[in-house]
């Protein structure tokens, strides 16, 4: 397990952006057999509630890009004063290039700001702050801008009920920079690669790409439904064993590293998986449930990605977090702690991204590629 | 815990309406499901400190079952 404290980084602000459109469970009785009592049941042990999920025309880096922008606007930072960026999400705009480099482009940023990616999902954020933090104590760029994400909503096919009504989407954005006080932030990251097809998308990389052989391909699973190609997989069991294994130890660890007991801390952001889990881990780490918001997963279902930073940016924006833990994980399988000093810190909330009526429709795009090929464009 | 305690506990914890006997068989309630068995492990884990796997608790026929497991 990777343990580090860095002293001299101040995560200055964050802000989530969030699609317009939203699914309420409440809305798919026929998903539960027209049976409210059913319905009722799952809603109090999952928390199922509202979940915002991106049309068509709307990708991760649209959300980002949107709360990247409005983050900087609040805060005047302008493009020329970003020195570094990096994009962590799972679900990128183009197989190539990355998403960060076309986000770069989009927010203005000059050429000697360098753009790199970050491939991860549930545990992505606190990897990705990790990495900046890294980047700004050892003096390689004097501040970061990160950019967070997931399309998990959009890219469920909604009447895959084992995992549709789990996922909604956001993306943020949150600006980090070299502090001459001493502030400590401390991390606790992990791996387990044997795990990898705990939770899987297995077709439509180089392994297994999606063509005319493989498109329309359907396959059985253990409860007899159907698993497609355009699906996602979670080994439901597995992933909940190693959650709770892995889970509330590393909230315990990530506060013993940076010197914290239970009382010390003003806020636990922990991955919004969903609220059953949620409260076993507060029940097994024995932190208090005040001070654990379980509800954001009813209000914006997991976010993937983007899940810790929701939790944050759903306080009230006025609220003071002198001490944070930061606890997620999922796919990897990976897992992240971090227990930070947001003291000064600007919450920039959740806003809505309204889609842009020029947004490029999938014919636009066609049109668009194909005058580029004949050189056009 | 008494055995009394246990059964009013497994109503919670299942979230069912059906009348819940140490007889009652695990597979004929409607809401024995993923989610049940779940549940099921997180709460004789905190309250028993006896980890069960899915598989282990899926293969359970009786409340009773999980009442011996839990050493009720």
């Amino acid at each position: 397990m990777a343990v580090s404290t860095f002293k001299h980084v101040k995560i200055c602000g964050m802000k989530t952006s969030i699609p317009e459109n939203f699914i309420d469970i409440d809305d798919e009785l026929q998903y539960f057999d027209n049976n409210s009592k059913k319905l009722t049941r799952q809603k109090k042990m999952i928390g199922y509630g509202r979940r915002y999920i991106a049309d068509v025309r709307t990708t991760v880096t649209d959300l980002a890009c949107d709360a990247a922008k409005k983050l900087m606007a609040e805060m005047s930072i302008k493009p020329e004063d970003v020195a570094m960026l990096i994009f962590v999400n799972q679900k990128p705009d183009y197989p190539e290039p990355c998403d960060a480099n076309i986000a770069h482009g989009r927010l203005e940023f000059l050429k000697t700001c360098p753009a790199m990616q970050i491939n991860l999902g549930c545990s992505g954020y606190v990897y990705a702050l990790w990495t900046a933090h890294a980047m700004i104590e050892s003096g390689a760029v004097k501040n970061c801008l990160l950019l967070a994400g997931d399309l998990s909503g959009r890219m469920t096919d909604q009447t895959n009920r084992k995992i549709a009504p789990l996922f909604g989407d956001a993306a943020s954005a949150t600006f980090l920079s070299y502090s001459g006080d001493e502030r400590a932030a401390t991390f606790v990251i992990g791996s387990d690669g044997k795990s990898w097809n705990k939770i899987v998308r297995p077709f439509g990389g180089t392994r297994l790409p999606l063509d005319k052989n493989t498109i329309d391909l359907q396959f059985e699973d253990v409860a007899g439904g159907t698993v497609k190609v355009s699906d996602g997989v979670i080994n439901g069991e597995d992933v909940f064993a190693f959650t709770m294994n892995v889970a509330p130890p590393l909230i315990t660890q990530t506060m013993t590293m940076a010197g914290w007991v239970t009382d010390d801390v003003n806020i636990f952001a922990i991955h919004q998986a969903n609220k059953q889990i949620l409260e076993m881990i507060i029940a097994k780490a024995e932190i208090p449930a005040e001070k654990t918001p379980t509800d954001v997963f009813s209000k914006y279902a997991n976010n993937s990605t983007n899940s810790v930073v929701t939790v944050l940016c759903d306080q009230p924006r006025e609220r003071m977090i002198d001490k944070a833990v930061l606890c997620s994980f999922g796919i990897g399988l990976s897992w992240g702690g971090a227990a930070l000093d947001l003291s000064g810190m600007y919450n920039g909330g959740i806003s809505t991204y309204k889609t842009p009526l020029d947004a490029w429709t999938r014919e636009e795009q066609m049109a668009y590629w194909s005058q580029y090929f004949k050189g056009n464009q | 815990m008494t055995r009394e305690e246990f059964l009013t506990e497994m109503q919670d914890v299942l979230q069912t309406d059906a009348e819940l006997k140490f007889e009652t068989v695990l597979a004929d309630l409607d809401e024995w499901d993923s989610l049940s068995i779940m549940a099921t492990m997180a709460f004789i884990d905190k309250n028993f400190g006896i980890k069960l796997r899915a598989v282990d608790i899926k293969a359970m026929n009786l409340i009773e079952d999980l009442a011996k497991k839990a050493g009720i």
